[in-house]
């Protein structure tokens, strides 16, 4: 694997986060939870412009990058669409996107949206999902909503992993956006006569917020190079940058919201809007605790490839 | 890593299996025979080209990639150490030496490291000055052509087996604390010395106490430039916050469980089953981490605040995969060599960890430098 994304990748996620930005950026969020029913109508465009529809993550290595990279740009302006379930779209069956569930509770936040879902569950059985209609506002809801499935498969193993690897690259670009967010208020905010950033408390809390960030980025990369191998092991891995994504999320937003104080909660600051749609990539399709029972089943005794284990890591 | 890394592993692995006695767990027990395999061991790496791979050809190495190095440091750090003390030279003094130093210290210096013949000790930390290291009171006051050096250092690793010690102390005193610090390269059995052992939880023969009593040295004895030490002191830590691979011995120790409890492992709670997964993740996590600053490194850059990323990652890692370990060996059976082995192993493991988040810069400074290049504080 290499550590950083190609180039061309990088800056095809640089090139996301400006057209995202220049449609609205942080407006973006706001506008689709004051009406729902635009979010189709606003992104689509945009989405299409930069060619999201066009790349090929299943096949080609190279559009895998750019829409990881993508993701991640979407997860900056926490974009309230499914570009990640979208992007994984299953190959041979008509669908417009992917959504990996949980066997007792299919939820996706695809609410309001007037598209062809296949959902999977994470022992690849596979089934066309319709979403039902909302019974919340987006505002207590973020978009999440009950699937009706019909099944149609049991061959979707394959699908897992990269459904559960793309939405854990929008979660990293939200958790980019809370350390900007966070890092850009201690430096501002004065407190008993200096800028919080020189409490040496605060400095602290920040730097533990980075690394859990930073090394979800670092597995995030890894997956992706898992998942383009198409490594046996791709689905532990994939569960593995989850569990790692949804808890560092639970550090960073937790550290972001108490370093903002009570501004962080008010809809004026990004950050109450960025953490409100962080949630249904947080619990879905399992949260913290279900996500370490899975893994732990999942690897069973033979534990995750690395130095001693089969699979050599080569960087 | 690249195929040339990977067929290093097994080589590495080859000689540890051949070499080490399997109950080796460092070179500083009580038992006198584990020095000894340590000194044998790193001369059988030497007569390879494998206990300075990376170092250029004409100071002992063979050119090879830091990807390289890597795997050296991973595979001996999981392996107990078997180079013993001897790691500090390869790691961080050769290199500094080769960077700051004279071409007569590169020619007295650089051939016995990479031989496997010398160990040197680190004579930084003082009972005043441990975090806080620019407050050393060790001085060195002009004497004729040279200094005489007295005071203390202490926490000082593997001074009783070294030669040589790497030594800052004070030559002047600066507008900043920083300034008027040099680094002297001085011999230990010079009778100016003495050495006091301490015991301590990580075992006998690894902590010292060392007294400086007008040692004499002279301008030969100075790496780089008098009073300009510090800066060089900051390439030194540089080096050793990613020296040692310590997410390895993690890794391994977590992998070798199942194995050794067999059947007993399903009996486990299962809560104790998930925090073992979650920590082979995190120890994934440190791994890729370290990667990260090594690749910059391959391309000739050091972002301080990565390096601080990582060592903040791995001592947590450290830790807190000692403590699992810990509760997964209560379950091994006593019966067996392996479950002695593994046992003996995890105990060894868990008085170490106590040292990670203290040792090569406590987390807390890496935290105050991640901060710095966050924020830019001060």
């Amino acid at each position: 694997m290499n550590i950083d994304l190609s180039p061309e990748a990088a800056e095809y996620g640089r090139e996301a986060l400006r057209a995202l930005e220049a449609a609205g950026g942080d407006r973006l969020v706001q506008r689709a939870e004051e009406a729902p029913w635009s979010r189709e109508k606003v992104l689509a465009p945009v989405l299409r412009e930069i060619g999201a529809w066009e790349l090929a993550p299943r096949e080609d290595a190279d559009d895998l990058e750019a829409a990881a990279a993508l993701c991640r740009s979407a997860g900056y302006w926490a974009v309230a669409y499914p570009v990640a379930e979208r992007l994984a779209r299953p190959a041979g069956l008509d669908a417009d996107g992917l959504l990996v569930v949980d066997d007792t509770a299919p939820e996706a936040a695809v609410a309001g949206l007037g598209l062809r879902w296949a959902a999977v569950t994470a022992d690849g059985r596979r089934s066309d999902a319709v979403a039902r209609p909302p019974d919340a506002p987006p505002r207590t809801s973020a978009f999440v909503t009950g699937l009706d499935l019909r099944p149609i498969d049991e061959d979707g193993a394959r699908d897992v992993a990269l459904g559960l690897v793309l939405p854990c690259w929008t979660l990293l670009g939200m958790l980019d956006r809370a350390i900007d967010l966070t890092r850009a208020h201690v430096l501002v905010r004065r407190q008993f006569g200096k800028p919080l950033a020189e409490q040496q408390g605060v400095q602290f809390q920040l730097t533990d917020a980075e690394v859990e960030r930073s090394g979800v980025e670092m597995l995030a990369r890894y997956t992706l190079w898992s998942v383009q191998a198409g490594l046996p092991e791709a689905l532990d891995d994939a569960l593995a940058l989850r569990l790692a994504a949804v808890e560092a999320a639970e550090a960073v937003f937790r550290t972001a919201h108490l370093l903002h104080g009570a501004v962080g909660f008010c809809d004026e600051t990004a950050l109450s809007w960025v953490s409100r749609y962080s949630q249904p990539l947080r619990r879905l399709p399992w949260g913290p605790s279900a996500t370490r029972d899975r893994l732990t089943r999942q690897i069973g005794r033979r534990g995750l490839t690395g130095l001693f284990r089969d699979t050599e890591v080569t960087a | 890593m690249g195929a040339a890394a990977t067929e290093l592993r097994g080589e590495l692995r080859g000689l540890v299996a051949q070499h080490v006695p399997p109950e080796y767990l460092g070179a500083f027990t009580d038992d006198p025979a584990d020095l000894e395999t340590a000194q044998e061991f790193c001369r059988i790496l030497a007569e390879r080209g494998l206990l300075c791979p990376a170092w250029p050809e004409e100071y002992g190495g063979r050119g090879a990639s830091v990807w390289e190095q890597t795997a050296v440091r991973e595979e001996m750090w999981a392996a107990h150490e078997p180079r013993g003390a001897q790691y500090m030279g390869v790691n961080w003094v050769g290199p500094t030496i080769m960077r700051h130093g004279t071409g007569e210290q590169r020619r007295r210096h650089l051939p016995p490291i990479a031989r496997g013949e010398v160990i040197w000790c680190q004579g930084f930390s003082e009972p005043d000055a441990g975090s806080d290291l620019a407050s050393l009171r060790t001085a060195a006051r002009r004497d004729g052509g040279g200094w005489l050096v007295s005071g203390q250092k202490v926490w000082t690793s593997y001074a009783t087996m070294a030669q040589w010690c790497f030594l800052l102390a004070r030559t002047s005193r600066g507008e900043r604390r920083q300034q008027g610090l040099t680094i002297f390269l001085v011999p230990m059995d010079d009778p100016a010395v003495e050495v006091r052992p301490l015991g301590c939880l990580m075992g006998p023969h690894h902590l010292n106490e060392v007294f400086f009593d007008d040692l004499r040295v002279t301008e030969a004895d100075v790496l780089g430039t008098v009073d300009q030490g510090w800066k060089v002191v900051q390439e030194v830590l540089a080096f050793e916050r990613v020296g040692i691979a310590r997410y390895a011995r993690c890794e391994h120790l977590l992998q070798a469980a199942p194995e050794v409890l067999g059947d007993a492992w399903e009996r486990l709670p299962g809560e104790l089953r998930v925090r073992w997964a979650r920590m082979l993740v995190h120890c994934r996590r440190a791994r890729l981490l370290a990667y990260r600053v090594v690749a910059l490194q391959d391309e000739g850059r050091v972002r301080p605040g990565d390096a601080a990323a990582y060592r903040i990652a791995v001592t947590r890692l450290d830790q807190e995969s000692a403590e699992v370990l810990m509760d997964i060996a209560a379950s091994v059976p006593r019966e067996g060599e392996a479950a002695r082995r593994f046992r003996a192993e995890v105990a060894d493991h868990w008085r170490y960890s106590h040292a990670s988040t203290v040792a090569s810069g406590s987390i807390d400074v890496q935290r105050i430098l991640l901060a710095r290049a966050l924020l830019g504080a001060s």
